[in-house]
Formats: C-alpha cells, structure tokens, sequence
C-alpha cells in the first residue's frame, strides 16, 4: 500500500523502498524536480531555456515538466532542440513524437542534423568506418547543442540526464582517469561561464532512470521507449549493467556515488578552473585544447 | 497460479507458475531497477499480489536517447 494515502501503490521507489501511489508519486517526482531547480539556481526568470530534446522518456518528461513550471512565469521562455543523428529506424519515431508534443503544446521546436551541420550522418559513419559510434556521437551531440543553443539565444540548457546516467559518467571517467572530464559533471555543468557556451542544467539530477520512466508513464508522454541500436556494446552500457546488478544487491548504490561526487565537486571544479575555455583554432567552438573533439573526429571522418 | 509475462515487447510465458511478482523477477533473472511493471493494463509496484489470469509487462526503463 501506498505509504502516504494506503492506497494502490505504483512504484517502490529505488533508493527508499517506500511504496507511492500515482497521486503521490506525481507529487514526490514534482517536488524533487523544484527543489533541485531551486537548490542549484539553474534558472532565473526572463531566462530562455532550451531543452534537448531527443523524444525518449528522459527528455519528454523533462519539457513536460519545465512546462508545467515555466509557463505561469511569463518572463521565461522555452524552446526544444532536437539533435538528428541520422539513425534510421529509432531518432525518426522519436522525433515524430517531439514534434507531436511541442505542436500541441505551443513549444517552438528547433531540428539540427549532423548530416547538414556536419556532412555525415551517424548511420553513414558507422557503415564507412565499421566501429561503436558512442563516443563520436556524444562529442558531436553536445558540441552541435551548445552551438545551436547560442543560435537560438539561449541561455540555459537542459538535459534530461538523471543519476543513474550521472553515476555511471562518474565511474567511467574514474575507470578512464579522466577525472577532469569529472569537473564538468553536476547538476549545473561548465567549470565557468563563458560567452561561447552555454551552461547546462540537470533538472532530474536526483531522480532515478526507473522514476523517470514511471513519471513518463503515468502521463502518457510516449506508448513505447525505443533504444538506440548502437548502444549495445558501448562501455556506457556495460557500466550501467554492472551498476544496476549492484544497486539491486546493495540498495541506493548510484544515489551514495552521486551524494559522495557532490562533496568532491566544489574541489574539482576549483582545480580544473585554472584551465580556461579555449577557442578551438579551427571552428572557433569552445574547447578545452588547440583544436576540438568535433574537428579532430571531422579531420577522421575525412 | 499461473500467468502470462511479457519483457518489453516479447512474450516469454503463457503460463508462469508463480505466486508473486518478486517471484516472476527471480526466475526470469531481471533487475527490479531496470523495469517498471504494468499489471493488466495499470502500472503496479512489485509488491502488489496476483491472481490466476493476470496478465504482467515488465518495460524496461533503460534508454539511450
């Protein structure tokens, strides 16, 4: 029964083991969502937010929340940017379905593709190449996400990334010794402001995949949730099986590396500062080294 | 009793002999944290008791998007 009201319960809530109903769960999922946005100031008003929205459960749910909590602030706008990677059979239903959403809802609703933006779709780069298009992808994603982001005047980013995705990005980069990657990790990602990029915001930084899901069935936000074809074999996917096998034997495991990740956080960034945002010397995109992982992956692809 | 189980889109028995949900988890061998469960058509904790007949989805709530 359901701890609060004892009624039909609809989730035993992972890191607690309390069990909610759909009225309380909608309230506790709402609840965690405010007070993160609030805790971590990850907007103002007269913002514009823009979400990345890719069509999935995480980040549905994410526009249909920020909706909810930004439209009665009329100084606040938001606006849904889809990445099209060019993967046949999964980002087009996906799409179909962001698109139904923003038209109903009166979102604007912006695509960006790699075949126009970069010259190659993903599907063509894996056909070409024969290898696990993850890691490109990803560097290309959010590279192509800022810079369209700036186009369209935003000034806040959202993702709909959630702790399970931020503890598995935790381990990897420890796995990987790329702790400095670490640095820009957290609920508001990005060691400084800077003019060429903008910042990004974790509203459901606290939220686990399977809350997510539960939160984005409950409202109805898409009838099925495909899976990326090529995340099979990925090192993401393999951190993730172990994590959950984990959780599931010791409970609220991903919740303590995230609690733990926080403390070390503000000490992280205060060490990484020191290494300002270069200009990438060949497309002038906010980069950490000479020239950036998008250019150097282009120069590959070439 | 016994049950019809399906694990995303595919069925994987008609006729699960079981007395729980927890017991479906562990004979199929699935992690409680990587599905959400819909009980004939209403999304249900693993808690919840079932009956001869029912029919249960187990939806997986990983993505990559």
């Amino acid at each position: 029964m359901c701890k609060r009201c004892k009624t039909k319960p609809v989730i035993k809530l992972p890191n607690s083991g309390i069990s909610l109903c759909k009225s309380c769960f909608l309230k506790y999922f709402e609840r965690k969502v405010r007070k993160a946005i609030r805790v971590y100031e990850m907007f103002k008003k007269g913002d514009t937010i823009g979400v990345a929205l890719s069509g999935g459960k995480d980040s549905m749910s994410l526009l249909h929340i920020l909706n909810s909590i930004v439209k009665p602030q009329r100084k606040t706008k938001l606006i849904a940017i889809l990445i099209d990677e060019g993967i046949k059979g999964y980002r087009n239903h996906t799409k179909k379905i962001a698109e139904k959403y923003c038209k109903e809802n009166d979102i604007e609703f912006h695509v960006f593709s790699f075949e126009k933006e970069l010259g190659y779709s993903l599907d063509k780069i894996v056909k070409k190449f024969n290898l696990i298009p993850c890691s490109m992808c990803g560097v290309f994603r959010r590279s192509l996400l800022n810079k369209c982001a700036r186009k369209l005047k935003v000034t806040r980013l959202a993702t709909g990334h959630n702790l399970d995705d931020e503890s598995q990005s935790i381990l990897m980069n420890q796995f990987r010794n790329n702790v400095s990657m670490s640095a820009r990790l957290g609920p508001v990602t990005g060691v400084k402001d800077d003019k060429k990029f903008v910042r990004r915001i974790k509203p459901f930084y606290f939220l686990t995949e399977k809350e997510t899901m539960t939160y984005a069935y409950l409202n109805g936000l898409a009838s099925e949730f495909n899976e990326c074809p090529y995340v099979r074999g990925s090192f993401r996917h393999e951190v993730r099986a172990m994590l959950n096998k984990f959780d599931g034997k010791y409970p609220a495991t991903k919740y303590s590396i995230i609690k733990s990740f926080l403390e070390v956080l503000p000490l992280l960034k205060k060490n990484y500062k020191k290494l300002a945002i270069k200009s990438c010397k060949s497309c002038k995109e906010p980069c950490s080294q000479d020239i950036c992982q998008t250019c150097e992956y282009v120069k590959m692809l070439k | 009793m016994k049950v019809k189980v399906y694990v995303d889109k595919g069925e994987i028995s008609k006729n699960l002999d079981v007395k729980s949900i927890k017991e479906i988890i562990s004979k199929l061998d699935l992690n409680e944290e990587e599905f959400i469960i819909v009980k004939n058509g209403e999304l249900v904790s693993s808690d919840v008791e079932i009956k001869d007949k029912d029919e249960l989805k187990f939806l997986s709530v990983t993505s990559a998007g």
